[in-house]
């Protein structure tokens, strides 16, 4: 299988790094070989028809950052490569944006015109316009997968729409965003106030420079609309959604609620068709209850009852397990071969 | 007369004692106490099951009304479900936008009742918070309760956290 690997960030750099790492393995085990035949960021993209040295660009790009640098690339810009750059699959990974979902949603368009099965872990696009992207996939007859990009390595859309196929998901609620977690747990633990344990997040590289897209709940929402489409049908996007981010939790209301045996945690919920994110008293015994940055979902479902999975929401390879079940899940399928 | 009740009792020391006077001293025999101190219920209580044969089953009441003046919360008697409890949290200016209003706003509402309410003031200018525990007798008015609460946050800029439940 040939792909076109579109954005080569943090996301993009772990998705080669998984390749190299998991190369053998999966020969072995599904005789799947995949090739990289174009990388493109910003600054331009490298072509090789017979498979990039995934090694040499990585090497290149950590250390100018730019793939522009790399032996061989042109100016040639993304959207020509995904429509000109012969390839079976898109993995699109540039950075997200909730206001315009560009330019990956641009990208995705582009590559499932051009009939290349689309995987990405890019939220912005779905959040906004996941109607037209799932409309256009059914149109060119290509597959369409997200699994990344809500919840990170929780395969929590594959667990709904495969595992528990046979059952109806009632409602879905969860911690999505792992800085908010981490903020929160902190805060309970240490007595800290919200701004002197932001600092401290970031600091520690947990937080964004500007990480108002955290803790405003924004983060939180789009992944909460994401989950919404693909998990119950629905046709939301991010404006469907009330939130309410952490700014306002204060060190004493955390006391307070301790007192009474609850934490303080920022839970998107879908229920009875209304989306919401918004800090939520949560029982300390609750399965909900996860510290630190990990991540957790719980589905209530009219058979199964109640469905939880705890898990890590980012990170460069974590988040390339969920990408790389997607490209095995369409492989597998027989498409793209 | 033979009468199961489910209780919940905080997490401190002397609270099941705090449970059992009441009966005893209004005539109640005792026939079992099943104390789930390992389980406690999602809002943090210790839930304990009686089984009490009353000689009067005029004292019922009473009894359920001294528990419940103890902050002893009763559950189900004889497996039905009196009333629901749920938390909330106000952050803000809460005692400084008139609590007194805020409470008398909830409880005016038929079937609401504010139970209980603790308050952390960690300086007279800083943020004050709330924790309110709400009392719901009649399930049909859980909406109109946290419509109120809605609509009290926004007008007195305070922070609402509602509990996981609701």
């Amino acid at each position: 299988m040939r792909i076109n690997l579109v954005g080569f960030g943090v996301i993009g750099k772990g998705f080669a790094k998984t390749l190299i790492m998991k190369r053998d393995w999966l020969k072995a085990r599904y005789g799947f070989e995949p090739s990289v035949v174009s990388i493109s960021d910003i600054t331009g993209t490298l072509v090789n028809p017979d498979g990039i040295d995934l090694s040499a660009t990585l090497e290149t790009v950590n250390r100018t950052g730019r793939i522009i640098d790399c032996p061989g690339a042109t100016v040639m810009q993304s959207l020509d490569a995904i429509r000109g750059v012969d390839a079976e699959l898109m993995v699109e990974v540039t950075p997200t944006n909730v206001k315009t979902g560009e330019p990956g949603l641009s990208h995705m368009l582009a590559a499932m015109d051009v009939g290349k099965h689309v995987v990405t872990s890019n939220k912005g696009p779905l959040a906004l316009a996941y109607k037209k992207l799932r409309a256009t996939a059914e149109k060119k007859g290509v597959q369409f997968k997200f699994e990344s990009s809500a919840g990170g390595a929780m395969p929590l859309i594959n667990l709904a729409n495969e595992v528990l196929s046979g059952d109806e998901i009632i409602s879905i609620k969860g911690i999505l965003n792992g800085t908010t977690n981490f903020i929160l747990t902190k805060m309970t633990k240490e007595g800290t106030d919200f701004e002197t344990t932001l600092k401290e997040a970031q600091e520690l590289g947990i937080a964004e420079t500007d990480p108002s897209y955290d803790i405003s709940g924004s983060d939180t929402a789009s992944k909460l609309v994401i989950l919404t489409n693909a998990i119950l049908g629905r046709e939301a996007t991010y404006s469907d959604v009330s939130v309410q981010g952490i700014t306002k939790i204060t060190p004493e209301a955390i006391a307070l609620a301790k007192e009474e045996g609850f934490v303080i945690k920022l839970i998107g919920e879908v229920e009875d068709g209304s989306l919401s994110v918004a800090p939520k008293l949560v029982p300390e015994n609750h399965p909900l209850n996860v510290d630190g940055t990990l991540n957790v979902a719980s589905f209530t479902t009219d058979l199964a009852g109640d469905v939880t999975i705890v898990g890590r929401g980012a990170g460069a390879i974590e988040t390339n397990s969920a990408i790389l079940s997607d490209i095995l899940s369409i492989y597998r399928s027989g498409a793209g071969r | 007369m033979r009468i199961e009740l489910d209780v919940e009792l905080k997490d401190k020391p002397g609270q099941l004692v705090k449970a059992l006077e009441p009966i005893s001293r209004l005539g109640g025999n005792l026939i079992s106490v099943i104390h789930l101190r390992e389980t406690l219920t999602k809002r943090g209580r210790v839930p304990v099951h009686i089984i009490v044969s009353l000689e009067n089953p005029e004292t019922l009441e009473t009894l359920l009304t001294e528990l419940e003046a103890n902050d002893i919360w009763v559950a189900k008697v004889d497996e039905v479900r009196r009333k629901k409890r749920f938390t909330i949290l106000l952050i803000g200016h809460v005692v400084d936008t008139d609590i007194r209003d805020t409470i008398d706003r909830l409880n005016n509402i038929s079937g609401v009742l504010v139970a209980d309410m603790s308050l952390s003031m960690p300086h007279p200018e800083k943020e004050t918070s709330a924790l309110m525990d709400l009392e719901i007798s009649n399930p049909d008015k859980l909406g109109a309760a946290l419509d109120e609460l809605d609509l009290i946050a926004r007008e007195k800029k305070l922070t609402l956290v509602k509990s996981l439940e609701i």
